[in-house]
């Protein structure tokens, strides 16, 4: 059984990322590391509304009877957890972050708050964007050296050492993509106001 | 070669042979430096036959591959050694100019073994390297050592021991540029028992830094985020580290009157804020340290640097003492004669109790700040009742039949958390391989401060892991070597990214928690190997059975069991808290696991 405080925490996160608009109705997940054991998201659970019975906990390597109710994603949980010193993830569909995700190779904020705690989102692809052993094993491999990563049209995965850490980068980036699409609306010169700025790029 | 110096130095005090030889690069790889580095190069030269006090023990001095680059609070260096206060692996940083001028002198480790007939002192100039008759300073105090050897912040610095030291005191420190210390575990006894009285270094040369354009942008960014946060910009300058004296009391974690109770009435005027408004003439930095920490104190005896919270909480909260002057003057004593701070002021409680329970007939009580410096100064020269204090708590507890009072664990005095309130804060203690001790993982900035962001201090359910990401993570920067406190606005990537620059090899973040985990790993087996088990990763029962009587911390006691059983599960630990075999392949430490 869920410890009350973990479920309180879980509820709250969940219910802030829905009324975010970072994820729809019964998308996107989160868990948390707890020693050898994850503590996930049901499948089809709603972020927005979790009940207790809406996490389930199951081992970090070993299969229990806890996988067959667990979130799809947590193929890639398991896999973060295990290369990435990570305690808590957040998965979620950011949107301005997914429309940026099409058409770009990375995203490097521009606002003061982005630039300053982000620096640069890498964005990586596979052809079965979900739930597959191959794009675990590419995320997990980006983010042992960033704290959020973006998913080609799908969504962002962060990583922290609590669910509120992981949840202050997805939206930092979400709240970055946004000032870099009116940025683009607004269609006048940019004036630099980053000293080495253009390091970011390179981080 | 980036980063490391690359050599190591090797004295002998028995046969005056001096030798050096190039660092191990594979091993520097593994465990970079500092602790790390120490550790393992402590298990080879000191097994478990070896008594802490004789000949055989070794004392390592190391930097690590930040030191002495600029990178922010790269001033640090560590001692390792098999301590003569708990048995256990030890090792114990400080900060200042020492660390920083050993490295620019062209090394990255400094071992000495052995004794020497009569007390002398090593000079290390470069490659310079000569042993001098000590004969005129045996004896003398930590500050006029110091003087008389030249001490020259950027220039010249000095480490040594003071009469405690001297005397064998077994809570004795290593103080260096005056008033800096190596304290926990009594490495200053292991240094008196060798007659080495000083180690003096210059140094010239800077590390070599493979990509100074990165290295550059990543100190930028570094600064750039302790200047953001008000704690590393704002707290810590202006009030030092007893900033947060009034915030673990305020959460009823304050351990008072030798842990028992949790709240001390008289927090407020030991507090940080009442340091700076009356004592305070200004504060002061270790070398390429942005944050400024330091005080600089003055009262109607004494001026110096100092005290920590750690140590106005011994002296204070824990005797029952709410005299600020009676503490900055205990403060000074201890640093002038070589004394942590934190056993000496736990032992004194532990006394005080005694002596309020009718187990020992002494003067000391709660509150009588006037017997602080006498019962210091009888410490520090074996003196009457401070010929069995300095053995510590628990072999001075134990002597007079209450060993349950020794408010310790492996033998070593708890820091200023109960851990009552703060729960992780009591797995933290029990599981630490140098006995209790906050800067193995100090749960404070989870459970109190919110760092990286504020954690239920009650929870049981999974605190190990947090406790376990913080072991690793500090014992990564014990090998760095740099200071935590910048750990309160940077995490651990940029470290990484840095260790990257400077090297050139390729460091993640999660690469750097690796390595602490390594580290961790080897501790754990080296005090396996010295006999230690799971019966020694335990609180005083006083905390696991009575619970907290008032304040927010009521009716709690340590929820250590649970915990404890996670935590050994989650490390890859059998449940006698022995590493599997899995474990210690993974982490590359198999072949050391025979000899345990």
């Amino acid at each position: 059984m869920v410890d009350e405080r973990i479920y309180e925490m879980c509820r709250e996160i969940g219910r802030d990322l829905y009324t975010a608009d970072m994820v729809s109705s019964h998308g996107g997940n989160i868990s948390i590391r707890l020693g050898d054991r994850i503590i996930i998201k049901r499948r089809g659970a709603m972020l927005g509304n979790l009940k207790p019975h809406d996490l389930i906990e199951t081992g970090l390597e070993k299969n229990d009877s806890g996988v067959a109710l667990a979130s799809t994603e947590l193929i890639v949980h398991r896999q973060i957890y295990k290369q990435t010193p990570a305690l808590a993830i957040c998965h979620c569909h950011p949107r301005t972050a997914i429309a940026l995700s099409l058409s770009r190779e990375e995203i490097v904020p521009i606002d003061n708050e982005g630039s300053y705690l982000l620096k640069k989102v890498p964005i990586i692809w596979e052809e079965f964007a979900s739930g597959t052993p191959e794009m675990a094993n590419k995320l997990a491999n980006a983010l042992q050296n960033y704290k959020i990563v973006m998913l080609r049209g799908h969504g962002s995965f962060a990583t922290g050492q609590t669910l509120d850490e992981a949840f202050f980068w997805s939206s930092t980036l979400e709240e970055g993509c946004q000032i870099i699409l009116a940025a683009k609306a607004i269609n006048e010169p940019f004036l630099e106001y980053r000293k080495m700025s253009d390091s970011y790029t390179k981080w | 070669m980036n980063g490391w110096a690359g050599k190591v130095l090797d004295i002998d005090l028995t046969n005056g042979a001096i030798q050096s030889y190039p660092l191990d690069m594979e091993m520097a790889r593994q465990y970079l430096g500092g602790r790390g580095l120490g550790t393992r190069l402590l298990w080879d030269l000191v097994g478990p036959e070896v008594e802490p006090l004789s000949p055989e023990n070794g004392l390592i001095f190391a930097c690590g591959p930040l030191t002495a680059t600029g990178y922010q609070t790269s001033n640090r260096f560590s001692v390792s050694t098999k301590s003569p206060l708990t048995g256990t692996v030890l090792d114990a940083n400080s900060g200042g100019f020492w660390g920083m001028q050993f490295k620019k002198a062209g090394w990255d480790a400094l071992i000495v073994r052995g004794r020497a007939e009569k007390p002398v002192w090593i000079e290390i100039k470069m490659d310079q390297v000569v042993m001098h008759d000590a004969s005129h300073l045996w004896g003398k105090r930590v500050r006029e050592t110091t003087a008389l050897l030249g001490q020259n912040n950027n220039r010249r610095n000095v480490l040594c021991i003071g009469p405690a030291g001297e005397n064998l005191v077994r809570m004795s420190a290593i103080m260096n540029d005056g008033e800096r210390s190596l304290a926990r575990g009594g490495p200053g006894a292991v240094m008196g028992s060798k007659n080495l009285k000083a180690i003096v270094v210059e140094g010239k040369l800077r590390p070599e830094i493979l990509d100074e354009e990165r290295f550059k942008f990543l100190l930028y960014e570094s600064r750039k985020l302790l200047r953001a946060s008000p704690l590393t910009s704002q707290a810590l300058p202006e009030f030092g580290t007893s900033v947060v004296m009034n915030l673990v009391n305020a959460v009823g974690s304050l351990p008072t009157r030798n842990f028992q109770q949790s709240q001390f009435e008289g927090a407020e005027a030991i507090s940080g804020e009442a340091l700076t408004e009356n004592y305070l003439v200004k504060n002061a930095s270790c070398w390429a340290c942005p944050i400024g920490c330091t005080r600089i104190t003055k009262t109607e005896k004494v001026e110096g640097e100092g005290p920590e919270f750690e140590t106005t909480w011994a002296f204070g909260a824990a005797c029952g003492i709410d005299d600020l002057a009676a503490i900055i003057e205990a403060n000074a004593i201890s640093n002038d004669l070589g004394i942590d701070t934190i056993s000496a002021g736990s032992t004194i409680a532990c006394a005080m109790e005694l002596s309020e329970k009718g187990y020992l007939d002494s003067d000391l009580r709660f509150g009588r700040a006037d017997l602080l410096a006498p019962a210091l100064e009888d410490i520090g020269y074996r003196r009457g009742l401070g010929e069995e204090l300095a053995e510590g708590s628990l072999r001075f507890a134990s002597r007079y039949g209450h060993p349950e009072l020794s408010m310790s664990v492996k033998g070593l005095e708890m820091p200023a958390y109960d851990p009552r309130g703060m729960q992780g804060q009591g797995l933290l203690y029990a599981t630490s391989n140098r006995g209790a001790c906050h800067m193995r993982g100090n749960m404070l900035g989870l459970e109190v401060l919110g760092l990286p962001k504020l954690i239920d201090r009650f929870q049981v359910q999974g605190k190990s892991s947090f406790v376990i990401l913080h072991q690793n993570a500090m014992a990564a920067i014990d090998s760095l070597v740099i200071c935590k406190f910048t750990n309160m606005g940077v995490a651990e990537e940029y470290f990484a990214r840095t260790l990257t620059s400077v090297t050139g090899l390729q460091f993640s973040t999660g690469d750097l928690i690796r390595i602490g985990e390594r580290v961790w790993n080897l501790e754990r087996l080296y005090n396996l190997r010295e006999g230690f088990s799971k019966a020694d990763d335990t609180l005083p029962p006083r905390l696991l059975e009575e619970p907290v009587a008032e304040g927010p911390s009521k009716g709690w006691v340590s929820r250590l069991e649970p915990m404890l059983k996670e935590y050994y599960r989650a490390r890859g630990w059998d449940e006698h808290g022995i590493p599997r075999p899995a474990k210690l392949a993974d982490l590359g430490l198999v072949n050391l696991m025979e000899s345990v």
